[in-house]
Order: structure tokens, then sequence, then C-alpha cells
């Protein structure tokens, strides 16, 4: 398996290699589009300096979590996403009879995936935390590798959910796009600005709060913590991530044992 | 009987291209269901950020919370009409080989494209209607003077035809490399920022709008907003109005250009 995984990668980077003015090109696209996010949030905030009680360098620090996780969950389980694809033209098939665990072998599927991102990230994340002030210590350093992994696997969820939809539904795109934005807009303010049906799905149907609203409210010593929850349960992001991922992948062997194919 | 004078140039096969445009659009519904879900989702969560942020700060000079929402509003209403790529078929074309035939047709391509393209954002137009009702059950949307929205409306113009031309010239640009898509993103969401369309210009600091209002992605979007919600006033109608008409004969030139030579060295790879 860690052999099949190392050629994964391999080929990856093989490619990435290949298109070099492609890669090139798209790693300027992560760039811009993590750089205008932090950019909107910037300008937003050098005109207004507080929403409910965050400034720019809290949300700077909201914004890296997000970041991070879901750096990781592009560069490391992209695969998941084309599932639908590889269903509709019949390779998936190919797939159910290969020795490996199937969600192991649509992850190990090479793209031209490149940890670019992954790396920016890091990078992104390290500076806003300095920038931010947060008090790096013990538990920092303990609880966000945790809490980032935890974020990652709540986003791997949500994909492998919409994924195994597709067993039924062929065609997933406007779901998946749906879900995709409510990720990426819901994760970007501190979700005491919605009403509280919104904060209730936030948390406990879609938990996107966990992946960096909560853990935020704890590293950077927020009283307000939405839904009167202690600002400590942005340390349950890991075990939150654990649960939601072992309930979609519950859902995800039900939707395989059930799968006929389309037709091919 | 006019139209009979010129015996070379006929004008109905580009209405008939623009026509089978708007046909193809309409079997893409679940496009339209995803465009009307964004939309929702975007005028709630923009109502959400600006009403938050005004109950915890001042307000800026000139710009209210109901005049903010609208300017919103407005500027996601136009983002319907104005996010579409119109001129993605010549990309399409490029890739696939196809725009050989193209050439092959007694038609003027460029104009085959812009008639192809103004059909395609004509479907997407007759979306503005429904998005708007939903919009008013969201936010109030100010209504001004006659004269704004006759201002506004010119100005609308010439910002889509602007952004008729970036496309075209992003789209040329596959003469050339024949992959665009990492170039579009990146200035979909150059435009985004810089255009005005998710935060107005007069929020950005002084330093930057000096030269934000002096790129053509203000002439999109920011413009006419600003001039919905007032913020440009009518002294300032004619200035604002003459740089995005300079705008657009600047791009149109470049479009030109990068037409004439592209359609020279055209290359098609294999088939």
């Amino acid at each position: 398996m860690r052999a099949v995984y190392g050629q994964h990668w391999r080929i990856n980077l093989l490619t990435a290699l290949e298109y070099r003015e492609n890669f090139l090109l798209w790693s300027a696209f992560t760039v811009v589009y993590h750089g205008t996010a932090i950019a909107t949030l910037w300008v937003v905030l050098h005109t207004f300096p507080s929403m409910n009680g965050w400034d720019f360098k809290d949300m700077a620090f909201l914004y890296g979590l997000w970041m991070l996780a879901h750096a990781i969950h592009d560069t490391v389980f992209f695969g998941v996403a084309n599932v639908p694809e590889y269903i509709r033209d019949g390779e998936f098939d190919r797939l159910l009879v290969r020795p490996l665990d199937t969600l192991f072998a649509v992850i190990a599927i090479p793209g031209q995936i490149f940890p670019d991102e992954l790396i920016l990230a890091l990078g992104y994340f390290v500076v806003a935390t300095v920038y931010s002030g947060v008090r790096v210590d013990a538990i920092f350093v303990l609880c966000v590798p945790l809490v980032v992994l935890g974020g990652t696997l709540i986003e791997l969820a949500i994909n492998l959910i919409v994924a195994t939809i597709a067993f039924w539904f062929v065609r997933v795109d406007a779901l998946r796009w749906i879900v995709l934005q409510l990720e990426q807009e819901f994760t970007r303010y501190p979700i005491g600005i919605y009403s509280r049906g919104v904060r209730l799905f936030l948390t406990f149907v879609f938990p996107f709060a966990f992946m960096n609203y909560f853990p935020a409210t704890y590293f950077l010593h927020k009283s307000e913590g939405a839904l009167g929850l202690p600002p400590v349960v942005g340390l349950l992001t890991p075990a939150v991530g654990l649960i939601f991922f072992g309930a979609a992948y519950v859902f995800w062997r039900f939707g395989l044992n059930r799968y006929k194919g389309v037709g091919h | 009987m006019a139209l009979a004078v010129r015996p070379r140039f006929r004008f109905e096969p580009y209405v008939e291209f623009g026509k089978k445009a708007i046909a193809r659009e309409a079997t893409y519904r679940f496009e339209v269901f995803t465009s009307i879900g964004s939309f929702v989702l975007r005028m709630y969560l923009l109502r959400m950020v600006w009403v938050a942020l005004y109950a915890h700060n001042a307000a800026p000079r000139g710009l209210p919370l109901h005049a903010i929402l609208t300017y919103s509003a407005v500027a996601l209403l136009m983002g319907l009409v104005l996010d579409i790529d119109q001129v993605s078929s010549l990309y399409d074309k490029l890739h696939d080989g196809s725009i050989v035939s193209d050439f092959m047709r007694p038609i003027l391509v460029p104009l085959y494209f812009f008639a192809d393209g103004t059909g395609e954002v004509l479907f997407h137009a007759a979306l503005v209607l429904p998005a708007l009702a939903l919009a008013l059950l969201i936010v109030h949307i100010d209504v001004p003077s006659a004269t704004t929205l006759a201002t506004f409306a010119l100005s609308f113009v010439l910002g889509y035809f602007v952004g008729f031309c970036i496309n075209f010239i992003l789209n040329c640009v596959a003469f050339w490399t024949l992959e665009i898509n990492a170039v579009q993103l990146i200035v979909t969401f150059l435009t985004d920022l810089l255009g005005g369309e998710l935060v107005p210009l007069i929020f950005f600091p002084l330093a930057f709008q000096h030269v934000l209002f002096a790129l053509p992605f203000a002439a999109m979007f920011s413009t006419p907003l600003l001039i919905y919600v007032g913020e440009i006033g009518p002294d300032r109608y004619a200035s604002a109005l003459g740089i995005q008409a300079a705008w657009l004969v600047g791009l149109a030139i470049v479009c030109v250009v990068l037409w004439r030579a592209g359609s020279r060295r055209i290359v098609v790879q294999g088939g």
C-alpha cells in the first residue's frame, strides 16, 4: 500500500515537471485565490476595524487555520472529488476489482497535484500566527496539528458524502458545487454574525465551524463563543472530525455495497 | 429597404447565431439552478457581513447601511450578466480545431463570436428578474432618480463591452498557448476584488484608489455601481463615462490586433 502511494506521488511530481508552464500558472492562481480572499478581509477591516469584536489580526489567523486544513485536504484527498466523474464514465468499476481498499484506490489515482498550496498554507499560517500575536505554548504546538487534521477530516467527510450520493444520482455537480461554496463562504467570518439557525447548521449539521471558528476562539482567547458554548470546545475539532468522517465512511460503504454501475 | 443598400454585409445571420446561443444555454438547466442558488447564498452572506460591520463601527461617509446593501445587491445582479465568459466558444474551437470550419464560412468570424456571446448573455440576463425577486426578500434595494438610472444603464452597457473585450483578449491568448484556464481564473478573481464587485473601491486606502480607478476592472463594475448609489454625482458623470469609453476603445484596438495576429498563425493540433 505504501509502495503504491509512493508511486502516486512520484507520478504527480513528474507530471508537474512535465507541464511546467501550466503548473506555474496554476500555482499563480493558488496564490491569487488566497491572496484576494485575504486582501478582501484586509480592505473591509481597514474601513471597519471590528467585526463582532474580531479585528484583521484575528481574521488573518481564522483564515490561516481553514487554509491549512483545506490545503491538506486538496493535496492528499483531492481524488475523492473525482468519484462522480469516474462513476459516469465507468472508470470506477475498474477500481472495484483492485485488491486494495476502494477509497484508498481513489485517493491514490495520480492527478496533476503538487503540494504548492500546502507549502503556501504552511508559510501563511506561520506568518498569521506571529502577526495575530497568538501565544505559542505547549498546548498550541500540541493541539494545532490535531485541530488542522480534524478540519481536514471534516472537509473529507463532506466530500465523501457528496461522492457517495453519486452512486444513486450520477450527476451531483450542482450539489458538490453548493457544498464547496458553503464551506468557502461560511469559514471566512466569525459565525457570530449569522442567525441562530445558520450557526446551529454550521456547528451540528455541516460542522464547518469546527474547522476554524471554534479553535480560533480558543487560541485567540475570545470570550464570545457562538451558541453560548465555552471556547474550549474548539479543542474538540479532532473528535468532531473523526466522528463526522466515521459517519461518512459508513455511508460510503453502504453506498458501495449497493452500487450497480451505470451500465457500461 | 435601408438594409438592402448594403449588398455584401447581412445582419440576419448574426441574429440567428444569437438565437442559437440562447437555445443552447437553455438546455443547461442545472447551471441556472446553481447560479440562482449561489446568488441567494451570497446575498444572504453579504447582508450578514455588512449588518455586523455597520453595527459595530461608525458608518463611512456617504454610504449608510441601506446604500451598501443596495450596492451589493446590484453588484450581484450585474455579476449574473458580467461574470459570464461569452467568448469561451473561441477557446473551445481553438482547442478542438473546429475553428478552421468557421474561417471557411462566409461570415465575419469575430462578429460571429460577438453574436454567439450576446445570445448567451441575453439568456442569463433573463435570470436577473427571478434573482431580483429573491434579493428583495433578503434586502431592501434603493431606487434612484430616473436620470441616475439612465446614466447607470449607459455605464453598465459600457462596462459590459469592456468585459467583452477582456474576455475576447483572454480567449485570443489561446491562439498562442492553447491553455488559458488558469490565466482566466486569475483574471476573474482579480476582477472580483479590484473591480469593486465585492467591496466598493472607495473602502480601499486612498493610495490604492488612485490606481484602481484607473484600471479597466473599475470600468466594468465600480463605475456603474457608484453611479447607482450616488457616490459618483451628476457633475462627474461625463468624466466617469469618458474613462469607461476610453478603456473600451483601447481594449477594442487590442482585440483587433490580437485577432489579426492570431488568426494568421492558427495552429490546429492533429484532427
